[in-house]
């Protein structure tokens, strides 16, 4: 399978009052299409920088950016991403925020209507389309945020610790959800966290960072059953995944600040 | 149930408080009809001015000249304010000057713009305009400079434009603080307006005041600025307060203290 994204040299510094603050470390990754990545690291370590260079949110003090062999010259529809904190509009319900990328690509009415009801019924929002997200709880707005992204079908879709803000009992449903969604959908997703179980639980490959400034330090391969399904009973019980969660852990443990 | 009609009724409480107060005084006091006039006195009189008098054609110049004065300060103030809010370089161009203008007050501008523009609405409108345009202004840029940039890059990795954010996600996100502007801007409009149509006027509110001082008329200053101030609240209540409800509290972006 070809390279959707490919990172090259990448390194990364951020101009301050005292000067010249070096974020990460050389980074080369290269993720393929349909692959599942999770990225996991201490916090600082700057994965989130690394994510924002593949948004296009910021040019990379050195190194190249690759999607489909194309150079990353800012943000794009075939990069969506679903950020940690609330990014979805307070002044769109539920309905006009998941619609909102068809909408911009100017979808014709009913085909978009369609879209949004399918991710409305995978997403477990039904009932709450007109609603708005001051009225959702911090569970249910993560979600409209996930379906949002899913809703404008992008190539690849890049998510920054998106259930970080929210409770650990909701946190196992919406891992759950989105291991669904990917099962469904065979999106290109690159995913940051500092959970080590959840990236082991996502992933189909796990990356694991070093401190600031950053480099990779380690890759793991997991392997999935052919189904591809996820979920946490089965994740529990299965010594090898809890092998590798131990595995992945160690290699955390060694880089706390 | 009597706490709610408690929280209802409380709004009226000075007024009536003010009232009886008033009633009190001449009941005691007894002022002379030039230094304060009696409740019924004031009522007399606008009786007499609303019905076949001069006070309906002067509540509507006034308020013709607030509303025109002030619509073109709220168009002119946000979209100056939108392009300095998203222009950092416009922003440190147009602050001082903001600064140097709004230092300057419509009583100032008066004599000069009396020549330039002789007397009549346009005059009070260029004087209503000078007074909203600064403070929706300033409310814009801030609105704009404090919608949450994560707001802006997700609309873009939506595939949204510049344009499309701007429609999207910085306009709404702007408009707790412009809407706050209007009110105060509003609020200040009215006293300029009536700056304005004290010398630069022959009809309107302002020179019914004006007349009312003229002729030692205490009862006609006291109701013109009753009425002053009812109008305000009118157009508080039945035309900013449904907009608000209609967005900003819709939306969940002021909280309201109700039905919490």
């Amino acid at each position: 399978m070809a390279d959707k994204i490919e990172v090259s040299g990448f390194r990364h510094f951020f101009r301050t009052e005292i000067g010249s603050v070096q974020a990460t470390g050389t980074i080369d990754l290269s993720i393929k299409a349909g692959e599942f990545v999770t990225l996991v690291g201490p916090s600082g370590c700057g994965k989130t920088t690394l994510l924002k260079a593949i948004a296009g949110f910021l040019t990379p003090s050195e190194g190249n950016i690759l999607c489909d062999g194309i150079p990353v010259r800012g943000p794009g529809r075939e990069r969506g991403v679903v950020f940690q904190e609330l990014a979805i509009l307070p002044w769109r319900t539920v309905r006009r925020n998941i619609g909102h990328g068809l909408e911009i690509a100017r979808v014709p009415k009913a085909e978009r209507e369609a879209t949004v009801a399918r991710l409305i019924g995978l997403m477990g929002l039904g009932g709450f389309e007109d609603r708005y997200p001051h009225e959702l709880s911090g569970g249910m707005r993560q979600r409209v945020a996930v379906a949002r992204t899913w809703a404008a079908d992008p190539e690849v879709i890049l998510m920054d610790e998106p259930f970080a803000a929210v409770d650990a009992m909701t946190r196992l449903t919406l891992q759950e959800e989105l291991g669904r969604l990917c099962a469904a959908t065979r999106k290109t997703v690159f995913f940051i966290t500092h959970s080590v179980d959840e990236a082991v639980f996502l992933a189909d490959r796990v990356l694991v960072m070093t401190r600031r400034p950053g480099t990779i330090k380690a890759e793991l391969e997991i392997p999935r059953s052919a189904s591809g399904g996820r979920d946490w009973d089965s994740f529990t019980s299965d010594p090898l995944m809890q092998k590798i969660a131990g595995d992945v852990m160690h290699l955390v443990h060694a880089e706390r600040v | 149930m009597i706490h709610r009609w408690i929280w209802r009724l409380l709004p009226w409480v000075p007024a009536v408080i003010a009232l009886l107060a008033w009633w009190a005084w001449f009941a005691i006091d007894r002022p002379p009809a030039s230094v304060m006039p009696s409740a019924f006195a004031v009522i007399a009189t606008m009786a007499d001015l609303a019905f076949g008098g001069r006070l309906p054609g002067d509540i509507l110049a006034s308020m013709a000249r607030l509303l025109g004065g002030s619509a073109l300060g709220i168009v002119t103030g946000m979209a100056a304010g939108f392009v300095a809010g998203l222009n950092r370089p416009i922003a440190d161009f147009m602050n001082p000057l903001v600064v140097f203008f709004n230092a300057i007050s419509g009583i100032v501008w008066l004599p000069l713009v009396i020549g330039w523009l002789g007397i009549g609405s346009p005059l009070a409108i260029f004087l209503i305009w000078n007074t909203v345009f600064f403070i929706i202004f300033q409310n814009t840029v801030l609105g704009v400079q404090l919608v949450p940039e994560v707001l802006e890059l997700g609309v873009q990795s939506l595939g949204g434009s510049r344009w499309e954010t701007i429609r999207s996600v910085t306009l709404p996100g702007a408009l707790p603080y412009i809407l706050s502007g209007i009110r105060s801007g509003l609020g200040f409009g009215w006293r300029a307006l009536i700056a304005a149509e004290l010398v630069g006027a022959t009809t309107g509110l302002g020179q019914l005041i004006f007349s009312g001082a003229e002729y030692h008329r205490a009862d006609i200053i006291v109701g013109g600025c009753l009425l002053i101030g009812a109008i305000a609240m009118a157009m508080d209540r039945w035309l900013l307060l449904p907009i608000e409800k209609r967005t900003v509290i819709r939306w969940g972006l002021v909280a309201t203290g109700q039905g919490r």
